[in-house]
């Protein structure tokens, strides 16, 4: 810092003006102006015709991929630009479409692309460019998850999250219960041979089926054809024997049985499943990565059976195309090219995103496991349990429903009446709905 | 009419009528010099502000149209439970911080007046939480109220204790929420409160001596007396801050914890800002967010009013040792 110079008090003949006049027509009127200028730019994040911009998160697509693509798009004339973006994505998104200034040519977009079918004609119908020519090469249910209720396709697919019973066969086989794949599958047909296993295990040596409610109730929602609300965006809870009361329930029964184990946060469920208390998970295929790097002393131990029902799906991206996209064409040849099968095959193998084309089975150029899951091979699991994985419809309202989930936790933390807490839920999400105008 | 009524450079600057009459055009590397700060603050300041007022009589998503609502949101405010829900754990959780917080800062403050070893090592040692990342700070209280797993659950494991569900009951969260809130700003209360008093006149402490009073009265009739100016404002920052309260419980159960238990269990760390952040940028309910703003601004009020009323007639806050304490001293000793 300078020391105040003789000719800082006010009153100093005009010279010093002059310099301040210069200094700060200089320091504080060009960056402003600058800045300024800056809105009037138009839509575009880059002003080279030739250079589509993308946005993305971390670990949400191979660097080596986009390398190649910052070259040369394949079949197109475009080069790739590859912005990643930190945390809350979607709403520097939003705040681009709000703006209507700095939209990416090309979007990753969350398995909450839900979130977009109010804003879609914010986006290119990818069926406008030959979009259903690849349809077949992708599943069905993934396919089917990027296209609105008004029909228009708009999230192309990138991974997908097929989600199997991942349990530690070492504990289960001192409990003196079924321990390889097959025998556990069998073991757990239905959620209610599930609970009784998970009764029978919690019993015998205090191992522990489930982190929480939420997360038997979250599954059992993934691997259901019907959820909260039907494609009209009407919802469905309300009526007896609906997929979400059927969640509800089976949660409960898992409560008091006890096959949960309350733990409300992420770290006490890593804790848990470090120490043993914690036996089990069902979730999506990325889980293996995550399993491996927090408790990689584990390896060997884990396996991954059926769960109860249907196999569901449990997270998995897509990319779409902004309206004010430079090139919708080339935008698309480069989501085509980035999920052909040996590049979903490479995503795989360098940062773990799990398919959603299913010939990047057959291609003979994914890695297997290292042994984390002893001699199963996880990948022939999960490749069949994505071929069956229900369709379904994910309303933009789900994030209103919260409430149900909200009111399991009381259920389990603090003993709240099932019935009660069900109904309190139902209340509180209704007037969410009433407020948006849904019902 | 500049030139005609531009000043000689051997302006005395006494002509108070001329200075005016020049205005902006003769002063202008003047109001450049401070416009930084004003353009600043009409852009990200103002402007905000008085869109917040306007959104909060809409229905917008972010994106979309906005749609003029009247005063929809307001009537919702007052019949939600989960608004309600958050005033009241914010009140809860700034009165089980703010109390304990302010005492444990007088009592160190004390300690650190008096003539002991390492005064710097301590003030330094105190103060460090303040500047401590509040992200690495809410994982590590994670970690340490763990229901299962955190050792203050060890500790009253091993004292023959019951151990407490901190992180998943109604008060083991908002208790957990108040401990991050002490440790963090006791310190920075406890430095404010040992400059008050180093700023009390020994004379003071003499004369109270010569008076024949003991240690608890000479600190109850000279040094709490003494520092009432600043105790009243470090119990204004801390309900400015209590009321704005977000992070911890936004880091401790917010988004960054993968299952979505905003406020966690039964939302009892919810809190009104946090509600706020919620409803704006989670559910893209930007008109109602606004509403949950004002409502806030007007709670705050409130308290403004009450501080205000407090000190109305009295010293002003945060002279210290100045010419108020100099009067005392007078008014002392005649």
């Amino acid at each position: 810092m300078t020391s105040p110079r003789p000719g800082g008090a006010p009153g100093r003949p005009p010279s010093r003006r002059a310099v301040l006049r210069a200094g700060f027509a200089g320091a504080a009127g060009i960056p402003l102006t600058a800045a300024l200028a800056g809105c009037g730019q138009g839509t575009s994040i880059s002003s080279n015709p030739s250079e589509l911009v993308l946005w993305y998160w971390n670990r949400s697509i191979a660097p080596s991929l986009l390398q190649k693509a910052a070259q040369q798009i394949p079949g197109t004339s475009k080069r790739l630009r590859a912005d990643v973006i930190g945390g809350a994505f979607d709403s520097k998104l939003r705040t681009g479409f709000a703006a209507q200034a700095y939209i990416p040519d090309i979007t990753a977009v969350n398995s909450n692309a839900a979130l977009y079918f109010p804003s879609e004609d914010q986006f290119v119908n990818l069926d406008d460019y030959g979009a259903q020519d690849f349809k077949d090469d992708y599943y069905e249910w993934k396919w089917n998850l990027g296209r609105t209720p008004t029909g228009r396709f708009l999230f192309f697919p990138m991974d997908t999250g097929p989600t199997g019973f991942f349990y530690r066969s070492d504990l289960f086989e001192a409990a003196g219960m079924p321990s390889q794949p097959d025998e556990v599958s069998a073991a757990v047909r239905t959620w209610d041979d599930w609970i009784a296993f998970g009764k029978q295990l919690r019993e015998s040596s205090d191992v522990a089926l489930a982190g929480n409610a939420v997360m038997v109730f979250n599954q059992f929602v993934n691997a259901s054809p019907q959820r909260y609300f039907d494609k009209d965006d009407k919802p469905l809870f309300h009526e007896p024997g609906s997929a979400i009361r059927e969640a509800w329930d089976t949660a409960v029964k898992a409560v008091r049985a006890k096959v949960t184990r309350n733990l409300q946060v992420e770290n006490e469920q890593n804790a848990a499943w470090n120490s043993g208390k914690l036996g089990a998970n069902i979730e999506g295929a990325w889980w293996m990565k995550v399993l491996s790097d927090t408790a990689p002393d584990l390896s060997g131990k884990w396996r991954i059976a059926q769960q109860p029902g249907l196999p569901g799906n449990s997270g998995g991206s897509f990319l779409a195309v902004p309206k004010t996209s430079k090139d919708p064409a080339a935008a698309l040849a480069f989501a085509r090219w980035l999920t052909l099968p040996e590049n979903q095959a490479q995503s795989y193998n360098e940062i773990q995103l799990f398919p959603s084309a299913p010939k990047a089975f057959t291609t003979g150029l994914m890695a297997d496991s290292g042994g984390f899951f002893g001699d199963q091979d996880p990948l022939a699991f999960f490749s069949t349990a994505a071929e069956n994985v229900p369709t379904t419809f994910i309303s933009t309202y789900e994030n209103q429903t919260t409430a149900f989930t909200d009111q399991l936790r009381v259920v389990e933390s603090a003993g709240k009446d099932p019935d009660q807490a069900w109904d309190d839920a139902v209340v509180a999400v209704d007037k969410l709905l009433k407020k948006r105008g849904v019902i | 009419m500049a030139v005609a009524e531009r000043p000689t450079t051997t302006r005395t600057g006494t002509d108070g009528l001329s200075v005016r009459r020049r205005g902006l055009r003769s002063f202008w590397p003047q109001y450049a010099a401070v416009s930084p700060f004003y353009v600043l603050f009409l852009v990200f300041g103002a402007f905000p502000i008085l869109f917040s007022v306007y959104l909060s009589f809409t229905d917008w998503d972010g994106i979309g149209d906005i749609k003029f609502v009247g005063l929809q949101q307001y009537a919702f405010l007052l019949q939600d439970s989960r608004f309600w829900n958050a005033v009241s754990n914010t009140l809860i959780i700034w009165v089980i911080s703010t109390v304990p917080m302010l005492f444990l800062a007088l009592v160190m403050a004390f300690l650190l007046h008096q003539n002991i070893r390492m005064k710097g090592f301590y003030r330094v040692a105190f103060f460090i939480p303040n500047v401590t990342s509040m992200v690495a700070m809410a994982i590590v209280f994670g970690s340490v109220f763990s229901d299962s797993f955190g050792i203050v659950n060890s500790a009253l494991t091993s004292l023959g204790l019951p151990t407490v569900a901190w992180l998943s009951t109604d008060w083991g969260i908002k208790i957990t929420i108040a401990v991050m809130v002490v440790w963090r700003w006791t310190g920075y209360n406890a430095i404010l409160y040992l400059a008050a008093l180093q700023a009390v006149p020994d004379e003071l402490y003499d004369a109270a001596k010569v008076d024949g009073a003991g240690f608890w009265r000479t600190f109850f009739s000279v040094t709490i007396p003494m520092l009432r100016p600043v105790i009243l404002f470090t119990v204004i920052t801390s309900t400015i801050g209590g009321l704005g309260l977000f992070t911890e419980p936004q880091i401790l159960f917010g988004a960054a914890n993968g299952n979505g238990t905003v406020g966690g269990v039964n939302e009892a760390g919810m809190t009104i800002v946090l509600y706020q952040y919620n409803q704006a940028f989670s559910q893209l309910d930007f008109g109602y967010g606004s509403a949950i703003a004002w409502a806030l601004f007007a709670l705050a009020a409130v308290f403004a009013i009450i501080n205000w009323r407090l000190l109305r007639d009295r010293d002003a806050v945060p002279r210290v040792g100045s010419r108020a304490a100099r009067r005392r001293t007078k008014e002392v000793a005649r």
